[in-house]
């Protein structure tokens, strides 16, 4: 049994844990392997203490009541005028100032935002179809500390068994000087700039061309180094690098 | 054509002095028309409790935030010409003020700068592109978000930070007991002085500097894609160090205490361990800069 096929399993393991013990093949796998134990024991802790939490209940009328008092005072909202169309009682919104630049600047941005974190999600958990060789030691690794037995998966961003070759040749350095081609919604993204802030169109062309190159980057070492957990984590925030550059045009772009 | 034969046959100094005078005449009525449109500085005050709610939202400009009285906001705005214009409104604790570009105004003539005189406790929204923006001696929570905006954030206690920056640069001195949480694009980030439950700056291709101590408990994360992260520190800090650099080096000169063993170690790319009683997590990070973790 790999770390991977423990990994695939744990759902269940942890469930069926409750009425009895491991089975054996997973029993032995976890006495041998340092990572495996360490996660089974940590998801055991978190299943261990959600099942202390109390179920969630309905906030009494009075919360609300007195929610809906703060958000008057801060005047957030008021009351309805009594021939309001809408249910009676139910307060407005009143516009403030971010609402109103909402609707005033590039709307579209915030869905492709949130696409593109949705996207970098589910390309950084994507699972490559070729893992690699699985009986390659960690590289450098301490001669004290307990060594990865074969065929033992990273599991966390901190754990480095990276392949000996793959982790000390920097080989995205080549990647580094290739030039991204903007997709449909960066030309979008860009157009968008032009039109509402000219003088911005050059800064933000740089910034989304550096945030490409780091994707880019960070995609090619993933693509060469499936298990670095921590190099798939870089290449997530390398998306949400992206995302906030759009969120930030979407602010700031009137 | 008589004529044109005169106007052509004029001396070359008198033709110097004709375009001299032309030049100046230009001159002059544009530095009349910019007086015209000089500077023009607006006051507003507002009345409110404790725990007031204040949003400054400006295209192009600074925004400087400073404690006054308890009860009395005074906002300063200046307009740097007649093309933009101050909306202001209060709906009880809450005060919004928004620059009004017109048509046509670029970042020359859009400018308003504004000075904030607050009441210390009150919560601060703050956006500008251009920035810059400053706040200091609060205890409120504050919000700064801008493009190319420098940040500047000194003696804030007991409130939440939070700021997020396309590549201005980020400043924070004295910062405590609050949470501090950072998103810059490609800014640097220096931290002095700042401590908290969580202290979490993220950078694309930004640096991230601290200098301070993790001993009195809290969760620190810094990460940068491309950027260096440089941690200076008291020799008897106590913390729990993890660092890796995916493909840049790291450094320390501390005597670690060997903590997570079941994590192998890539010597020159990553150390774990612990100082002291371990009392602040503290997590560096880096895809591709240098990380060093120093002894004051």
């Amino acid at each position: 049994m790999t770390c991977s096929d423990v990994e695939q399993a744990l759902p269940e393991l942890l469930d069926g844990e409750a009425n009895g013990a491991f089975p054996t093949e997973v029993e032995s796998h976890l006495q041998s392997c340092a990572a495996c134990s360490g996660l089974v024991s940590d998801l055991e802790t978190i299943a261990g203490a959600a099942r202390t939490l109390a179920a969630s209940e309905e906030p009494p009328p009075r919360v609300w009541a007195r929610i809906a008092l703060e958000l008057r005072a801060e005047g957030l909202i008021r009351d309805q005028p009594a021939d309001a169309k809408l249910a009676p009682g139910r307060p407005i919104l009143l516009p403030t100032a971010a609402r109103r630049r909402w609707s005033s600047t590039a709307w579209w941005l915030a869905p492709v935002a949130a696409a593109l974190v949705a996207g970098g999600s589910y390309v950084v958990s994507h699972k490559p179809a070729t893992p690699v060789a699985q009986n390659q030691a960690p590289v450098n690794a301490a001669p004290s500390s307990a060594p990865s037995p074969a065929g033992s998966a990273p599991t966390t961003p901190w754990q480095c068994g990276l392949p000996a070759q793959a982790s000390m040749q920097p080989t995205v350095t080549a990647q580094t000087t290739v030039e991204p081609e903007p997709s449909a919604d960066d030309q979008q993204f860009l157009s968008a700039v032009s039109t509402r802030a000219p003088s911005m169109r050059a800064t933000y062309e740089n910034q989304l061309k550096a945030v490409n190159a780091d994707i880019l980057e960070t995609q090619a070492y993933v693509d060469r180094n499936p298990r670095d957990a921590e190099a798939r984590e870089h290449l997530m925030e390398a998306y949400q690098q992206k995302a906030l550059l759009y969120q930030i045009a979407l602010d700031r772009i009137q | 054509m008589v004529e044109f034969r005169k106007a052509s046959s004029q001396p070359a100094s008198i033709k110097n002095t004709a375009i001299v005078t032309a030049v100046l005449a230009t001159c002059l009525s544009s530095a009349l028309c910019s007086a015209a449109f000089a500077e023009a500085a607006k006051e507003f005050r507002y009345t409110v409790g404790a725990h007031a709610n204040i949003s400054v939202d400006t295209q192009y400009g600074s925004i400087s935030v400073k404690p006054g009285t308890d009860n009395e906001v005074v906002v300063t705005a200046t307009l740097k010409s007649d093309n933009v214009e101050v909306d202001q409104q209060q709906n009880g604790n809450r005060i919004e003020i928004a620059s009004h570009l017109l048509r046509g105004t670029d970042q020359r003539n859009g400018q308003v700068d504004y000075e904030l005189l607050i009441p210390p406790d009150a919560t601060v929204n703050l956006r500008s592109s251009t920035g810059p923006m400053s706040a200091e001696r609060l205890q409120g929570d504050l919000t700064l978000e801008g493009a190319e905006a420098a940040v500047n954030v000194r003696d804030v206690e007991n409130g939440h930070v939070h700021i997020r920056t396309m590549r201005g640069p980020i400043t924070l001195t004295d910062v405590r007991n609050g949470h501090v949480e950072i998103a810059s694009i490609s800014g640097d980030v220096h931290l002095k002085g700042v401590t908290g439950p969580l202290v979490q700056v993220t950078s694309g291709r930004g640096g991230i500097s601290y200098d301070g101590d993790f001993s009195s408990g809290g969760e620190y994360r810094f990460t940068t894609h491309t950027g260096d992260i440089r941690v200076l520190v008291p020799a008897d800090v106590s913390a729990d160090f993890k660092a890796r650099s995916v493909l840049g080096r790291v450094q320390h000169d501390f005597p670690l205490k060997p903590r997570h063993s079941r994590f192998p170690e890539e010597v020159g790319r990553s150390f774990f361990g612990t100082t002291g009683q371990a009392s602040s997590e503290v997590v560096l990070r880096s895809f591709s800069g240098r990380i060093r973790l120093k002894q004051r």
